[in-house]
């Protein structure tokens, strides 16, 4: 079935020429020399008065990485990137380790604010009715303020840049960085773990369940630099975290790279809960500038009945190239992947969801929604495997997408791979994600069957926006408000 | 997959190096099909064989499958065999040699691939369909004999066409272009298997193509020996209404890739697609689908059963593709998997690449062991673990063949391959 007019307009009104984050800002920045050699890998440690098993590690990861081919596997397509044409490391001037807010740059503090991200404790405090959420704000290569850091404390929590993890916390760091996502692992994670600038650093201890939502905002703003942000989030046995990462960036015509590696542990009984509304710059309507968007994010559930929930809205970039993953190593584990995917104008998006099952009756879930304006094409790539051992893995994977115009694609490609005869796998695509069923039953009480349509689809959206935290949610359905309808697998 | 670089040839690239150039001057065709030939064995050596690396062998990593291939051996011969369905008319093809003679029904034109290939009118149809098409890259290079089959239009084919290839020892490599003309109906089988289980290496390639409202049913049906590659590949093309019914049953072999690729060229076309692995021992069996819905309203609906025993490996690999202007496009894929051995593997890749948006196109896979409320339900009317598990399995995959049921000898004959595969496998 055709889409309606209203998805239709809502679709316009998210379209790339009204990015609304667009806007840049002037501001004092120290930066490497443009290009990448061990020099500027020796540079980025120095700067972050790195202990030396930190620079050999970046060292080793560089070294790995000349001799890696760029993957061509994803179904995108852009000129090939110089990677000597980047600045790997930008930073505004007099950061280096603000105590408070008060010493921020104001200029800085006007971007968040902008953006409309609380970083200022007192206001949130005051304001009865908006709930806590720390906030860890990187801006270009650098973490420019964390907050509530005393408040998490007093729980245990560590909750800081990974730049300060590195010299507060080696031990954990030490332990945990590149335990999921090894510096071999693929070309841009690679490539990240040789000149990752700043991400950030959270450790939930045995039995704790962090007292707020944790979140991070990346902001890339300068020109010509290439943001390697590194996250780590180790959750103890039975901690709970729940963690939100949003980004933007400015309109320019260049072409911007963000290559971030996130790791995510989750120890017995541990559940993490990793929410992302990515809206980088998507490029203007004729394909112009935008960020390229190859992102390595995976999750460990290390321990028995832990569990990793990832839940994203993807909505900007020019390309992304995404796959946050879920490896169920622990008995009893369960993963799961909520994935909201909007691409319009010239967007390529190529993104999906790894399960891995190793353990015993480990469970994964993965729901889909890709939905393809413009000329974009949306690819929904994801991969189920049950290893010989994963005794009564379990999958059930929805993925939906939904056309608008005769000039984008939606395409789908499942990988399944099952070694275990007790493992059950179900993967459905279907056509039309209303059925006619629930259509009749509406209209047979009187309902409009714009207002059925409406009804149907915001109760079929909910799937994934139910699955992000209050305060992203709604966000996120600001971003999308599509109905999603007349869909295609 | 980098063309340029020399690559250091396996036992296997080499063995089909050199039975190209030990044979080259006994292979039929000179001129263009030569120098296809010498362009598709010049690609083979220095690219070699696809390896996962490929999207399309990611699961067939045909270079390291493929250890050794056998000699071509010339005395090796092949006796004919009962056809499958009583009544049919019988096209012989043994090891690879095909033979015209004999009564042919009305409105069919049969004659030998060979005068193609030696008039160079076969040319145009060796080249490949993309740099991975490793199948008709072997095929091509290799081919020396087949048939080319006419059906006239309007003809009405009331018993089946089998087109039984034999095989024994050595290596075969046939091609079958066959055109149905308007308004034809007709059934094909086109069968596959081996007198003995001496090794055997097999590549062959059907290119079909269907006029205006013809419909046709078309069986291949592999059955060859445990310890045989068979390497096949069927291309289709759909004129408008015409309606093409394929059923692809694997009940044999040791590593087996059957491609099947096709494109709808009419409106009103329909396609549908049945296919039964029937997978056990140490076997690796792969069928690759991709289908082009290139013009409006057409249809295409495939549903695979897979049953993997043993220590076997089984690969699906469906690909939809919706062209741009291929509005009311109505596709849909299932592929369903009976995993019943823990050493047993089974990878699915149900693929949908859509470009337009007035569509209805959905795939669904499962993987899974026998329904323990059903296996418990008929425990509890007594009947053994055994019996009752042959029974779902059969019950499983003989579904599939039920869609025949107005081709009652046809419907019989694949329910004998099935039950007598499953009461050696199961």
């Amino acid at each position: 079935m055709p889409a309606v007019q209203e998805t239709i307009d809502q679709v316009r009104q998210i379209d790339v020429d009204q990015y609304k984050y667009g806007f840049e800002t002037h501001i004092e920045v120290e930066k490497a020399p443009k290009g990448l050699s061990e020099d500027i890998i020796r540079f980025i440690s120095a700067k972050k008065n790195e202990p030396e098993w930190m620079l050999e590690w970046r060292l080793g990861a560089y070294r790995r990485w000349l001799t890696l081919e760029e993957p061509t596997w994803a179904r995108v397509s852009y000129p090939k990137i110089d990677f000597n044409e980047i600045y790997y490391y930008a930073a505004p001037k007099g950061t280096a380790g603000p105590k408070s807010l008060d010493e921020v740059d104001p200029e800085i503090l006007k971007v968040y604010e902008k953006l409309g991200i609380p970083l200022k404790e007192q206001e949130i405090l005051a304001g009865v009715e908006k709930s806590k959420i720390a906030v860890d704000a990187v801006f270009d290569s650098v973490s420019v303020v964390t907050t509530f850091k005393e408040e998490l404390k007093k729980a245990g929590v560590i909750f800081m840049s990974i730049s300060e993890a590195i010299r507060e916390h080696p031990e954990l760091v030490q332990k945990y960085l590149g335990s999921v996502v090894p510096t071999t692992d693929n070309y841009y994670a690679t490539l990240n773990s040789a000149v990752f600038t700043d991400g950030s650093f959270v450790y939930v201890p045995k039995g704790v369940r962090c007292p707020m939502e944790l979140s991070t905002y990346f902001r890339i703003n300068e020109k010509n630099t290439g943001q390697f942000e590194r996250t780590l989030i180790i959750a103890d046995e039975g901690a709970y975290v729940s963690y939100l990462e949003g980004c933007t960036a400015p309109q320019r015509d260049e072409n911007q790279l963000h290559a971030a590696v996130v790791e995510l542990v989750a120890l017995d009984d541990a559940e993490i809960k990793y929410s992302t509304v990515q809206n980088w710059y998507p490029g203007d309507k004729d394909g112009k500038g935008g960020i390229y968007n190859f992102v390595t994010k995976r999750g460990d559930c290390r321990g028995k009945n832990s569990k990793i929930s990832w839940t994203q809205v993807e909505t900007g970039s020019a390309i992304t190239w995404k796959y946050p993953s879920c490896i169920l190593r622990g008995d009893n584990s369960r993963g799961e992947f909520y994935s909201i995917a909007v691409s319009n104008g010239h967007q390529q998006i190529d993104s999906g969801t790894k399960m891995i099952h190793l353990g015993k009756n480990t469970s994964s879930r993965i729901i889909s929604k890709g939905i393809a304006a413009g000329v974009s094409e949306n690819t929904y790539r994801g991969q189920v495997s049950a290893h010989r051992k994963a005794e009564n893995a379990r999958n059930f994977t929805q993925c939906d997408s939904l056309l608008i115009g005769d000039k984008c694609g939606a395409h789908t490609v499942p990988y399944i791979e099952a070694k275990n005869s007790t493992a059950q796998f179900e993967h459905e695509a279907t056509t039309s994600k209303i059925s006619e069923d629930q259509l009749f039953y509406c209209l047979q009480r009187g309902i409009p069957e714009e207002a059925a349509i409406a009804l149907i689809v915001n109760g079929f959206v909910k799937e994934v926006i139910q699955e992000l935290p209050m305060e992203f949610a709604v966000e996120a359905q600001k971003l999308i408000g599509i109905s999603l309808e007349g869909s295609v697998g | 997959m980098n063309m340029q670089q020399a690559i250091k040839m396996t036992a296997a690239e080499t063995a089909l190096v050199d039975a190209y150039t030990t044979q080259i001057g006994d292979l039929p065709g000179d001129g263009s099909v030569l120098s296809v030939r010498d362009t598709l064995v010049h690609e083979l050596r220095t690219a070699g064989l696809p390896t996962r690396r490929v999207e399309s062998w990611h699961y067939t990593d045909l270079r390291t499958l493929l250890r050794a291939v056998p000699d071509a051996d010339p005395t090796a011969f092949a006796d004919r065999v009962d056809a499958l369905v009583p009544g049919s008319t019988v096209l012989s093809v043994r090891n690879g040699g095909a033979e015209v003679k004999g009564s042919l029904p009305e409105g069919v034109i049969v004659r030998s691939y060979v005068d193609s290939l030696l008039d160079g009118s076969a040319a145009a149809g060796l080249a490949v369909l993309g740099f991975d098409d490793a199948i008709g890259r072997i095929n091509g290079g290799l081919v020396r004999g087949g048939l080319e089959i006419d059906v006239a239009a309007e003809t009405a084919l009331e018993d089946p066409l089998e087109i039984q290839l034999v095989q024994s020892l050595g290596q075969a490599h046939t091609r079958f272009p066959v055109t149905f003309g308007a308004g034809v109906t007709a059934t094909v089988i086109e069968r596959h298997l081996s007198t003995d289980d001496a090794e055997s290496f097999v590549s062959s390639v059907s290119d079909v193509t269907l006029a205006e409202d013809a419909d046709v049913i078309w069986i291949i049906l592999q059955q060859q020996g445990a310890a045989d590659t068979h390497l096949g590949q069927i291309r289709f093309d759909l004129g408008k209404n015409a309606k093409l019914h394929l059923f692809v049953i694997n009940a044999g072999g040791k590593l087996v890739r059957q491609e099947i690729h096709g494109k709808t060229s009419g409106e009103g076309a329909d396609f549908k697609l049945r296919g039964i692995n029937l997978l056990g021992g140490e076997s690796h069996t792969d069928v690759t689908f991709t289908l082009g819905h290139n013009v409006p309203h057409t249809t295409s609906t495939e549903i695979i059963r897979n049953v993997v025993f043993d220590r076997a490996k089984g690969v699906f690999q469906g690909k939809i593709l919706v062209a741009k202007d291929a509005q009311k496009t109505d596709a849909r894929m299932a592929c369903n998997t009976l995993l019943l051995s823990d050493d047993a593997d089974l990878s699915a890749k149900p693929e949908l690449e859509i470009f337009a948006d007035d569509v209805q196109c959905g795939h669904g896979a499962t993987v899974a062991d026998i329904d323990h409320t059903q296996l418990f339900y008929m425990l509890a009317r007594g009947i053994p673990e055994n019996k009752a598990r042959a029974m779902l399995v059969n019950a499983f995959v003989a579904e599939i063949v039920e869609e025949l049921e107005d081709h009652e000898a046809v419907v019989e004959a694949l329910e004998g391959v099935i039950s007598t595969w499953l009461d050696k496998h199961a």
